[in-house]
């Protein structure tokens, strides 16, 4: 304690107003670092209580002897030629940045550290500081993090590549089915009775669903993967193209579809049509008896572009609002309304891959209004990494 | 249509390389409604077409086929190492090989292609289409295109 102390004490004209060396000292007990104080020779000057807890020995054990005890034996000769650099050199910084750092126990166990340097000279020559971390919690922390991150990422690629082969091989035993009906059909339509033939229609008919089934999942893998290219477009120009290609039901729905002031943002124009076509056709298609009318319009809210398409249809139960992004989730029977609930599955999956979210808020018998965000600040470089699988 | 030359009145021998029983029916039928002047062959896999084409075993007094359909996927020896083989082979390789497969992927068909096949035609999706392909191969292979003799 010598040593400091006297520093201290040479120090205390400056410091008398602020603090006395009493409230230092306190400070320096008190700290919920490890502080050891070494000497150019490398040997302990000083530690604070929290070096006792952290590495396991008592002051007096430590004090006087060299700080490479407190270090694993691989690192040691390395560390006593780092700190003959330091105190050549000192100034303020954090010990091997980017390396992992360990410190070892009167145990021998080790445990991860960061390490804060500093240097004061005194009368008797320069000190080091060191403060230490015990990073034990925050590295288990993060490697578990990085553990779930691949564990996801891995889990995400299966199920991709699982939908991916999933939906061509069952393509093959389905083309059988359907041809071998088809023939039946062709040979002996005039041998069937009524029955026979309604039989083969209901087979058909299932082999056809089957098929666009297996076509949707496809689409949806493929929403999930292959490359995106994000470019900055007029939300304006992708909705156009979307009521183009919703053409032929606009008309005859005799839909009224109006517009805000729509921003400009970075987005997969492809993929983003697709949004907007999806959402556009569900507002046309979930009606009534009343033509539909579609609002579609855009607010900024933070760093986000909020985006709305909110519609006169016939809404949503408030307990279902949570199914119909689910793939393959169906409100409806195919009576009521067709489709194979892969539409919203497929759109979130899309809005998802921007970096975004998507939600709906509704009212049974008076309509629903989707929302979903797009970033506002995304520029095509962090775009491009935001939207590419892993 | 008049100046199309008529289809040979005796059969045309076509070899067929397919495993699932199912296509190889549905080929046969879609033949007999489509096609007029052809017998079909089949080999179950890749190993049975080139012993059918090179006339080893059982297959000694096999015809010579005058096109082959060659599925890609096929147990034992694939469909691109039949067309390899049959393509290294001079003894061979004058006989045009017809892809037929279910992919359309883009990897297959230039690989195909790299390996020297006559033409690459994926499996069509209904009889219709079906019966509209054996007609078509045939007329083009076996009328349109001049064989070496």
């Amino acid at each position: 304690m010598g040593e400091f102390l006297r520093w201290f004490r040479a120090r205390r004209r400056v410091t008398e107003n602020v603090a006395s060396a009493d409230v230092l000292s306190a400070c320096f007990e008190a700290a919920p670092q490890a502080i050891l104080v070494v000497s150019r020779e490398g040997r302990i000057v000083l530690a604070n209580a929290r070096t006792e807890q952290m590495f396991g020995y008592t002051r007096d054990e430590i004090l006087g002897r060299e700080l490479e005890m407190l270090l694993p034996h691989r690192f040691r000769t390395a560390h006593s030629h780092h700190r003959g650099d330091y105190f050549a050199h000192p100034r303020v910084r954090t010990m091997g940045s980017g390396m992992e750092l360990a410190g070892r126990r009167k145990d021998g166990s080790e445990f991860p550290v960061e390490i804060g340097l500093a240097s004061v000279n005194t009368k008797t020559g320069p000190l080091a500081f060191g403060m230490v971390s015990d990073i034990t919690e925050r590295k288990k922390a993060a490697d578990e993090l990085q553990r779930v991150n691949e564990e996801l990422r891995r889990s995400s690629a299966e199920v991709e590549q699982f939908a991916h082969v999933a939906s061509h091989d069952l393509q093959e035993p389905l083309r059988m089915v359907t041809n071998y009906l088809q023939l039946i059909e062709r040979r002996y339509n005039d041998l069937l009775d009524d029955d026979g033939r309604e039989f083969i229609r209901y087979a058909v008919d299932g082999a056809i669903r089957m098929k666009a089934l297996i076509a949707d999942l496809l689409d949806f893998s493929r929403a999930g993967t292959g490359a995106a290219h994000f470019v900055r477009v007029a939300t304006l120009d992708i909705v156009q193209d979307a009521l183009a290609n919703l053409k032929a039901a606009i008309d005859e729905s005799h839909a009224q579809i109006s517009l805000d002031l729509l921003p400009a943002v970075v987005v997969d124009p492809v993929l983003f049509t697709q949004v907007f076509q999806n959402l556009i056709a569900n507002a046309i298609k979930f009606q009534r008896n009343s033509s539909p009318k579609i609002h579609i319009s855009a607010s900024r809210e933070g760093k986000e572009w909020i985006f709305s398409i909110r519609d006169n249809g016939i809404g949503i139960e408030a307990r279902h609002l949570d199914r119909i992004f689910r793939i393959f989730e169906r409100l409806h029977s195919s009576q009521e309304y067709s489709g194979s609930g892969i539409g919203l599955a497929i759109t979130r999956k899309i809005v998802e891959r921007h970096g975004g979210r998507i939600w709906v808020e509704s009212q049974p018998g008076i309509g629903s209004t989707f929302f979903f965000s797009i970033s506002a600040e995304m520029e095509s470089a962090n775009a491009a990494r935001v939207g590419s699988p892993a | 249509m008049s100046q199309r030359k008529t289809l040979p009145q005796n059969p045309v021998e076509i070899l067929l390389v397919e495993d699932n029983p199912g296509d190889i029916r549905l080929i046969q039928e879609a033949f007999k409604e489509g096609g007029v002047c052809s017998h079909l062959n089949i080999a179950r896999d890749g190993e049975q077409a080139l012993a059918f084409l090179r006339r080893e075993g059982s297959f000694i007094r096999s015809p010579r086929p005058a096109f082959i359909l060659l599925d890609l996927n096929l147990p034992r020896k694939d469909g691109r190492e039949v067309l390899a083989e049959i393509k290294k082979d001079k003894a061979l390789r004058q006989i045009p090989v017809v892809i037929l497969s279910t992919s359309t992927a883009s990897e297959d068909v230039r690989r195909a292609y790299d390996l020297h096949a006559n033409c690459y035609v994926p499996k069509p999706l209904d009889v219709e289409k079906l019966v509209q392909l054996s007609k078509s191969l045939e007329e083009f292979w076996l009328s349109t295109a001049i064989l070496p003799a």
